[in-house]
């Protein structure tokens, strides 16, 4: 009973550690020399949006394996990666228009990745809505995983924007032909520790999630199982003290 | 504003959220627990 409940504890223990180590690694990092200490945002502003790409591949990877396999186990991933995915679009946009509003001097612009991420978060955000649409597990995951998969198509659209077209935002920090932009060890560090530690928190994540849609997968079933008649119309209740 | 007081607003957003939706899932799994019955 005690190692079940330290199972059920270790996500909240690593989202806790993971975090703290984060934290601490973006504050001890020096100053930009062109950015100041504004350029402590990318340390969130970045992980977030690597969460993002992580959770909305894995989705596809759900869909794809549902659509193939039939199997309920690879909707209910796909559906909990959706939903950390459209947390974490969130957070990138809203960390970037408080990183954009201090250098840029705007909170918002209709650049290229900008548009492009916030068309991903309304197309993700449809995802669930679309899986509210109905409770039959095998209806619901058939329609998501179709626009699992072809929601998809956005992410290398979103990420090889600011390569692809002359835009306000920078090119990509880490993930580059030519190696990572950022030269200094501690602000790299700091940098590859919030994606590594962002991750961590993504993962623990998930475990908590798909606990969660499988209780509420057994609670709709418990429900439905309670409504259902019990032998159909042929059977019907006796009329009691009725004369012939 | 200076910026430290945005990196602190930028920091606010991106771990009081993390909070927020990590205890909401949380107390989903509670709630959904005690209403199947389920106190394993």
């Amino acid at each position: 009973m005690q190692s079940q409940t330290r199972i059920r504890r270790w996500p909240w223990i690593a989202i806790g550690l993971s975090l703290a180590v984060a934290f601490t690694l973006s504050m001890v990092s020096p100053a930009d020399s062109v950015q100041g200490d504004l350029v402590r945002i990318m340390y969130v502003h970045v992980p977030s949006a690597w969460l993002a790409y992580l959770a909305f591949f894995v989705t596809f990877i759900g869909s794809v394996a549902y659509l193939i396999t039939r199997s309920l186990r690879w909707d209910r991933i796909a559906a909990a990666s959706a939903e950390i995915g459209v947390y974490f679009t969130g957070l990138a946009i809203a960390l970037g228009m408080t990183w954009a509003k201090p250098t840029w001097g705007v909170w918002w612009t209709w650049d290229a990745r900008l548009t492009l991420t916030a068309i991903m978060f309304f197309v993700y955000l449809g995802y669930l809505a679309l899986r509210r649409t109905t409770d039959d597990q095998v209806l619901r995951a058939g329609r998501a995983s179709v626009l699992g998969v072809l929601g998809a198509i956005q992410i290398p659209l979103v990420h090889f924007s600011v390569i692809w077209w002359r835009t306000l935002h920078q090119p990509p920090s880490l993930v580059r032909p030519d190696g990572p932009a950022i030269q200094d060890p501690m602000m790299l560090a700091a940098l590859i520790g919030g994606v590594v530690a962002f991750t961590i928190v993504y993962v623990s994540l998930m475990v908590k999630r798909i606990e969660l849609i499988h209780l509420e997968d057994r609670k709709v079933d418990m429900e439905s199982a309670v409504e259902r008649p019990v032998a159909g119309e042929a059977v019907t209740a006796p009329e009691l003290g009725a004369s012939s | 504003m200076s910026q430290w007081a945005w990196v602190a607003f930028a920091y606010t957003i991106a771990y009081g959220s993390l909070v927020v939706f990590a205890v909401s899932i949380a107390v989903r799994i509670r709630t959904t627990r005690r209403s199947i019955g389920d106190t394993e």
